[in-house]
């Protein structure tokens, strides 16, 4: 019944939205969440968001495997300036939200804590918003390749900061740095691993495009399963078994992954909990300013690394521009990153949390109107939609 | 433009020039991509022979030789247009086939491409635009005068179903095989003033049409009639466009090889003149050629005998020798013989691919098969 009434009025609101606004359906999806969520009519609680948690996960899972899955690592390997503007762009938002925030006086380890959460872009609005327009070019390819890349830079440089605060809190070293290396190369390694069995299963089940739908459903089920059980980052987990899926898949068994009805309806569910589980109370007028700053300095972070190397990988600066813009959303992930972090961590802090939470939760509504807009500026929406 | 249009601009007899449409695509899915401008951006800040054009949809760049003497010179810069092509492809992550048509594209996702001629196409044809996204090779032969190019046109009518049988490459449309060999001729034939030149005598008979047909409004200027020969005045050719884009480059170049040799026969022999039955026989031709590729069947307009495609393409080979050997492209044209006698063809070729059942493992191999030759 409730999960009847979500998806309906996400799908209404959504739908009222991009007809009379011109919004993109998300910011509906998430208007909706955030007026069900306990932040606003409370018609969502902890027990109902816990219900769902299977169909969120499996949301969650079947875009980050379709992100990973749009990496290309033979196209990195011919544009090396690809490669290194991706790099670029993810390390100088890092920086630059580091830098504001320790400008507003956070401790450093905290401080890049965040920035690392905070550099990833949103894989499912970046996903949604384009099969939304149906766009298709060069500004769309590249988001989607950049916001892997970020993702993955921001898992990455998190893992790598754990074993600080494990010494922080006076843990031994041997805990310290073990761990974090445990729960990132093990995620690789269990889905690099999955993938090749899926690879397999694929082969012999043949080319039918809705028998490895189910395949990789189940496959995508299982995995999360794994991750959770032996403690592994589920997303690392399920971006590596997209990224091998692709790469690596020698005979070429595996068809291209389309979403479809089934797809949508996913999403639906996802921004709707997304949008339950923001946090606008955590708003301050007093943090205000630290909010603006780290909302500022973390697009013209990315936006400086992509002017710089944008051009000799191949795109001209006007587009660069429009590149930036589409990667303004940040990711829901975020909320869970944070979350996640306080509960082992209690130093990280409400003050910070507060700052990267009340982030999210404004570039959860404008990310992707922006990510909308440059879209279908560079002229890659399809025209009517 | 119409006066211009008028006038026959005499070119060297024999030169020959050709343009080739090639199909962009995406790695990813393997379906049609949307990337001519992005390309056409890249490739127009290099010093490149010939030139790059758009053609009517995102999907779809137009390679375009200059004119040459002899096949091998055109090879030769139409090589170097397919590697700066394949260069620049690569950094947008775009792959290029050869093909007469991408196997399993929906047509209703294609963007036109934003010129005012485009625009007008889309404006006037509706639908009949977006689906052709279907992709030709055009082989241009100079003429001296009007007067050749409309026998010409006349004469090498009677070869069209050597050139769709030899050049077939589009046997998927819509993510169906067709059993056709070429199916792209369809997506032309549904245009108004799709067909073939009238009969008309000579230049003069033929202006007196071309008056008539602007005064009556039908045309604007000779772009508008989409037929299988046509004469080009401002360039001084005449133009075949019957072919599907082979799988590769050195595929096109023997194509161009075989209607330059054929055009020297009879301009130098004038082995036949000018008959209705030429006419009359071709839909019933094209339509074997279509459908059976080397294997169907042709009526000779001049004996009224049946033939096998295959085998009347070879004992026209044998008649052209001496004119390929002054043209010196006899070795390409023993090459397009062999393939015959193999009874090779592109679109056989692709549906072999086929047998491993997945169309994007055909699109796959189709584009390693254009980068490679």
């Amino acid at each position: 019944m409730l999960f009847g009434v979500l998806l309906a009025l996400g799908l209404l609101t959504g739908e009222a939205v991009r007809r009379y606004l011109s919004l993109p359906r998300i910011t509906g999806y998430v208007l909706v969440g955030a007026a069900l969520g306990p932040e606003g009519t409370a018609l969502l609680d902890g027990n109902a968001l816990f219900e769902l948690r299977l169909l969120v996960d499996l949301a969650i899972g079947l875009v980050v495997f379709e992100l990973g899955s749009r990496v290309d690592l033979a196209w990195l390997r011919r544009n090396r300036w690809l490669f290194v503007a991706a790099l670029a762009e993810s390390l100088f938002c890092f920086l630059a939200i580091y830098a504001a925030l320790w400008y507003f006086g956070f401790r450093p380890l905290l401080a890049a804590m965040a920035a690392a959460i905070g550099t990833a872009t949103s894989p499912a609005v970046v996903l949604l918003v384009s099969s939304d327009l149906r766009s298709e070019g060069q500004i769309t390819e590249r988001m989607i390749l950049l916001t892997a890349v970020n993702t993955m830079f921001a898992y990455l440089v998190v893992a790598l900061l754990l074993p600080f605060l494990h010494l922080d809190q006076q843990a031994d070293l041997g805990t310290a740095l073990l761990h974090p290396l445990y729960v990132f190369i093990g995620a690789v390694a269990l889905g690099a691993a999955t993938s090749g069995l899926m690879m397999q299963v694929a082969r012999w089940l043949g080319k039918d495009e809705s028998r490895q739908f189910v395949l990789i459903v189940a496959v995508l089920v299982m995995t999360i399963g794994l991750a959770h059980g032996l403690q592994l980052s589920v997303a690392v987990t399920l971006v590596t078994l997209g990224l091998f899926a692709r790469n690596f898949d020698r005979h070429h068994v595996l068809l291209p992954v389309r979403l479809g009805h089934g797809g949508q309806l996913f999403f639906v569910i996802l921004f709707v909990l997304t949008g339950a589980s923001l946090e606008f109370h955590a708003l301050e007028i007093a943090a205000a300013a630290a909010v603006a700053a780290f909302i500022v300095m973390r697009f013209l972070g990315k936006a400086l690394g992509l002017l710089i190397f944008g051009k000799p990988s191949g795109i001209p600066p006007g587009k660069v521009g429009l590149l930036a813009v589409a990667l303004v959303p940040m990711s829901g992930l975020a909320v869970v990153m944070v979350r996640d972090t306080i509960t082992v961590y209690p130093s990280f802090g409400r003050e910070l949390a507060a700052v990267v939470l009340s982030a999210v939760a404004i570039l959860e509504i404008i990310g992707p109107i922006a990510t909308q807009f440059a879209l279908r500026r560079a002229g890659e929406a399809r025209p009517g939609q | 433009m119409s006066d211009s249009e008028e006038t026959f601009q005499a070119s060297a007899a024999l030169t020959l020039g050709i343009e080739l449409e090639l199909q962009l695509v995406k790695p990813h899915d393997l379906d049609l991509a949307r990337g001519a401008a992005d390309l056409l951006a890249r490739l127009g800040r290099r010093k490149l022979p010939g030139a790059v054009k758009p053609e009517i949809t995102e999907s779809m760049i137009e390679l375009n030789s200059g004119v040459h003497a002899d096949c091998a010179a055109l090879l030769d810069e139409l090589n170097v247009l397919r590697k700066a092509l394949a260069e620049e492809a690569s950094l947008l992550n775009l792959q290029v086939s050869g093909g007469g048509s991408h196997p399993f594209h929906d047509w209703a996702d294609r963007r036109i491409f934003p010129t005012e001629r485009f625009k007008w196409v889309v404006e006037r044809y509706g639908y009949l635009a977006k689906q052709f996204t279907v992709f030709g090779q055009h082989v241009h032969i100079g003429c001296p005068g009007g007067d050749d190019a409309v026998y010409l046109a006349h004469m090498l009518t009677r070869y069209v179903p050597h050139f769709i049988a030899l050049s077939a490459a589009s046997p998927f449309y819509q993510g169906e095989d067709t059993l056709f060999q070429s199916s792209r001729l369809t997506a032309v034939s549904a245009f108004p003033l799709a067909g073939h030149i009238p009969f008309v005598r000579d230049w003069p008979e033929f202006l007196d049409y071309f008056r008539r047909m602007k005064a009556f409004g039908i045309v604007a200027s000779m772009k508008d009639f989409y037929w299988d020969i046509r004469p080009k005045p401002e360039y001084g050719t005449i133009e075949i466009r019957v072919f599907d884009t082979p799988l590769t480059l050195r595929r096109a170049a023997l194509l161009a090889a075989y209607v330059q040799a054929l055009a020297a026969w009879h301009l130098a022999e004038r082995p036949h003149e000018p008959v209705q039955d030429i006419y009359l026989v071709n839909s019933f031709n094209r339509f074997e050629a279509c459908r059976y590729g080397l294997r169907g069947e042709l009526i000779d307009p001049y004996s009224g005998a049946k033939h096998g495609i295959g085998e009347d393409v070879l004992s026209t080979l044998e008649l052209l020798l001496p004119h390929a050997k002054r043209l010196g492209c006899d070795a390409l044209l023993a090459e397009l013989g062999d393939t015959v006698r193999h009874g090779e063809s592109d679109a056989d070729w692709l549906r072999a691919r086929y047998a491993k059942r997945s169309l994007t493992d055909v699109v796959r191999d189709a584009c390693a098969k254009w980068a490679a030759h």
